[in-house]
This record gives structure tokens, sequence and C-alpha cells, in this order.
């Protein structure tokens, strides 16, 4: 107990210190030379680029662009994949029905859709939102379903026999049931819809995240370059997070989710 | 350990107290069978899976208030039996009359209820409130908590009511299954080898458990369990099933409460495992 804090300090520490030095050698190299600024800017560049970047506003506008574009598409795909998932699981008609033509179309990778998107919505938001929305859908209806699926059956029998009417079969068994299985869906959905956005903006598109990468390449801007790349890096990681905690509340029943 | 405990809770709680003190004469019948039991009449029972048979020609009768335990070689039907008289699987053939505490009018009859192997208990829901799931749809949400507190009282686990079920162990687990299953005051209580995944001494504390609950509320119970020592602690009535027929009907005139290692049980006990163990096709 009484070292507990010095513990928990180095805890925290930890996961840092490789990031951390990776970052000194990356701007003692850039310092001293052994790589050209021309390819790789330094860190300190980069933080001044995000800084001049902010003070303009641009960075801000973009990234509230991106933001707004990634959640909309996630919950349009994410809803339907949700709503089928659970339709399909508890119905064998609709399964019977659905399943077979959503598993030919989940084996197309849906980026390969760019060229034919661009030419049904042109570089509009409707082009980004049905890639990240298609790209979305798909992590979060087959775990939805295979969440589902896997819901002890054993259960199933004891909330019948003791009483349950569907709906709280369904409430308070089933969903509950499916959730940790959900929420792996959720976070694969997660990575991917910032993976689609950012492609999707980088090959059409005239604001946004990628745009603002894609144009700091025409102007050999790769201090901007980088920082877009790391910006990525920090939302997917604030995703992550946000969804860990989501877990953890959720999930708190599971000795696998309790916080240690 | 646990039989302590069991004890050291049945008499800090008074209403359990009083219950124990009601019943503490060696009377075999339990005080309020006449009300509270639900006769069971099982008539010419067939049942097959996949045209095998597993039950033929089976006939039965339980009286209310009694407790029947059932006990044979795995396979033999008395599981079935068991979810067949409960409802949860359909006959192939004959008739199962379950008949409720005289006069009471067909909605108001006591439920039925069962207690499995595992417990199956929701993971994701406190204690508390896995033993209201027994009153589902009874009642408002307060009345069925105050319900769910009382039954946990009972089997001793009032201290355990806000935790989640992983933090349990296996008897407990247990017990608050009991709980579950006693809380709706069923008039039927299916047993279906509750106790087979515990150790022996945790075994011991839930069958006095059982017997005294049995005895304080007076419900027909019905125990299927391959533990004959623990059928002949419990039950005034043992049945032995053999290829799906009843093979062996035996009274067990031994008041209650009952000391284990009784020689009355002990040569009981040994009749029927002679009886199991020679008696089928495959001598020993």
């Amino acid at each position: 107990m009484t070292t507990s804090k010095r513990d928990r300090l180095r805890d925290t520490a930890i996961p840092w210190l490789l990031p951390a030095a990776i970052l000194l050698g990356w701007q003692a190299a850039v310092s001293a030379g052994l790589v050209s600024n021309r390819f790789m800017p330094a860190p300190l560049d980069v933080v001044r680029a995000g800084w001049e970047a902010g003070r303009t506003g641009e960075l801000w506008t973009n990234l509230g662009v991106s933001t707004l574009r990634a959640l909309a598409g996630f919950v349009v795909g994410g809803g339907i994949g949700f709503a089928l998932g659970l339709a399909n699981g508890l119905s064998r008609l609709s399964e019977r029905l659905t399943d077979t033509s959503v598993q030919m179309v989940r084996n197309v990778p849906h980026l390969s859709l760019i060229p034919l998107v661009i030419l049904w919505f042109g570089i509009g938001e409707e082009a980004k939102l049905f890639l990240v929305a298609l790209g979305v859908f798909f992590p979060i209806y087959a775990n939805t379903l295979h969440g589902i699926r896997s819901v002890d059956p054993g259960l199933m029998e004891m909330g019948r026999v003791y009483g349950m009417s569907r709906t709280e079969l369904f409430t308070r068994v089933v969903l509950p049931g499916a959730l940790p299985s959900i929420f792996v869906g959720l976070r694969y959905a997660l990575g991917i819809m910032w993976l689609t956005l950012i492609v999707a903006e980088t090959i059409s598109a005239s604001s946004g995240l990628g745009y603002m990468a894609m144009q700091a390449r025409e102007f050999m801007l790769v201090d901007v370059v980088v920082l877009a790349i790391l910006i990525y890096a920090a939302l997917g990681k604030l995703a992550d997070a946000l969804t860990r905690q989501l877990e953890r509340a959720c999930l708190a029943w599971n000795p696998a989710y309790r916080s240690a | 350990m646990l039989l302590d405990a069991v004890r050291r809770e049945a008499f800090s709680d008074p209403v359990a107290e009083a219950r124990q003190t009601g019943s503490s004469a060696p009377a075999r019948q339990p005080a309020e069978s006449g009300r509270r039991g639900i006769a069971v009449t099982v008539r010419d029972l067939h049942k097959s899976f996949d045209g095998h048979p597993v039950i033929e020609g089976l006939n039965l009768f339980l009286p209310a208030g009694g407790f029947t335990a059932v006990v044979g070689r795995s396979g033999c039907g008395k599981s079935t039996l068991l979810r067949l008289i409960l409802g949860l699987e359909t006959p192939t053939g004959g008739r199962i009359d379950l008949e409720g505490p005289e006069g009471s009018p067909r909605r108001s009859e006591p439920p039925k209820r069962i207690m499995f192997q595992e417990p199956r208990l929701l993971p994701w829901a406190r204690v508390v409130d896995n033993v209201a799931v027994g009153l589902s749809g009874q009642g408002t949400r307060a009345e069925r908590r105050e319900r769910a507190l009382a039954a946990l009282a009972e089997v001793g686990l009032s201290d355990k009511a806000g935790q989640w079920p992983a933090t349990l162990s296996g008897g407990q687990r247990q017990r608050v299954a009991l709980a579950r299953a006693l809380v709706s005051r069923p008039g039927l209580l299916a047993l279906d080898e509750p106790l087979g995944a515990l150790d022996a001494l945790t075994r011991i504390g839930m069958q006095d458990l059982i017997e005294r609950i049995w005895r304080a509320q007076g419900f027909t119970a019905l125990l299927v369990t391959h533990d004959v020592a623990e059928a002949v602690a419990l039950a005034d009535r043992i049945l032995v099933v053999e290829a799906g027929r009843i093979a062996l009907d035996l009274r067990v005139d031994v008041p209650r409460p009952r000391r284990r290692g009784d020689p009355d049980l002990a040569r009981l006990e040994g009749r029927i495992l002679d009886h199991l163990l020679g008696g089928s096709e495959t001598p020993a």
C-alpha cells in the first residue's frame, strides 16, 4: 500500500518510454543532419506546423469536417449493421433471406468501390458517408450476429422456465449476452471508420484532414503531411480509449473487463 | 465450515428461526403441505428421441408436499422424466397431470420451478437481481427486490446481494440459484442433480439447507441424482429408474432431522446400490 503511488506512476510511465525515445532519437537525427528535413521533418518542425495550422484555424476546420463525416458514416452504417445483426440473430427467416447476400458483398474490398462511388456521387459528402457506412457495417453486423448466436442456451432455457416474456428474454438475456461480442465489432468498426475516411478524403475531397495532407504534398510541406499522420494516430487512439471506457462501464460484471 | 455458516444464518434470522422451531418435531409431513404442494400424476408416459425410446410406459403419482428422489444410472431417463414433468419436453405418449392446492383457481396456482446442475445465473445481473428473476412479471420492482432480499436471507447470503455472480464460490452460486427457485413460493421444485458439481462438504451443507427449506415451505420436491447417499439423506421416497421404467419404489421411514451415517440409511443405500450394480444388464 505504501509504495502504491510510486508503482502506479511507474505503470503509467512505462508505455510512454518507447515513443519518447523514438521522438528524441528522431529529433537528434534530423538536427545532426543525418536525415534531410525535406523527407522527414524534425518533431519540433511538426509541432510548429501544428501550431501554425491551429492558429489560422485551418486545422480545426478540417478536423471538425473529418470528425463529422466519420461519425455520420459510423451512425448510419453501424445502425444498419446492428439492426440487421439483431434481426438475423433472432429470426431464422431473416437470416436465410439476407445472410448469404451480405457475406457475398462482404468479400468485396469496400475501397475498391471508390471509382464507382465517385461516378455516382462525385466528390460530395455522400461519397464519403457511403464508403464509411459500408466499411463500418460489416464488423458491426457480423459481431452482433455472432454475439446473439453464442448466448448460452442454458440461460435462455432458464429465462423461459422462469416465465420471462419475449421482451424480457431479449433485454435481460440475449442483449447483455451479446454485448461483449458487439464491443469487439465496435472496435473493429472504429478502426475501419478512420481508415476509410482518410483514403476517401485523400482521393476525392475539398476539405478534411486527408485533403489537408494532400494539399501539403502539392506544396512539399512535409511537416504538415507528418502532422496529419500523427493526428490520425491520435484520433485512432482516442476512439480506442473511449471504447475501452465504455466496455469497462457496460461489462463490469465480466472479470475479464474489470480494471486492474 | 459452510454448514456452520448456514446454521448460524438460520438462527440469526427470526423468520427462519420461527420456521425451524415450528417444524422441529420429527413429523414427516411438512407443516404447509396441504396448502402449497402440487400433486403430480403420470400415466403411461412415453418419450423417444429420434426413434430411441427413453421413457417406456412409466406410471407415477407424487403426492403434494412429498420429497421424492429419482436415482438411476446415467442415460436411464431420469433427467428426461424430470424435464417432462416440468414441461421442458413434450411427451411422445401418455399424460402428465399437475394438480395444485385444493380449491385454488387456475391462475393463482403456485408455480413450478427447477434448479439445474449449473447455477445458470445471469452473469450481468447483481445477485439480488438474479433472485428477482424468479418473480418475473410479478408485482412492482420494489416488491420484487424486497422478496428477493428475503429469499437471499433464507439461504444465508444477505451480504452478497449487491455482488456480481462471478465473485461467488460454486456453492454460493448454487445457493443463489436456490433462492431464485424459492422466491416465488413454488408448489413444485424439481432439482436436476443440483449439487453434482460441488465439493463434498459444500454438498452436505446444501442438502441440509434444501431439507430445512422444504420442511418449512411444504412444496413438492423432486430430486434427480446419481448420488444414492444424497437421495437417502433427503427423500422420503426413492424411485430407481431403469430402462425408462420404475424398477424400485422405496419408502424412507427414517425420522428427520436425519443423522449422517445412520445405520438404517446405510442399509437402504446399500440395498439400492446392490440393485443398481447387480440388477441391470451388466452385472458387477
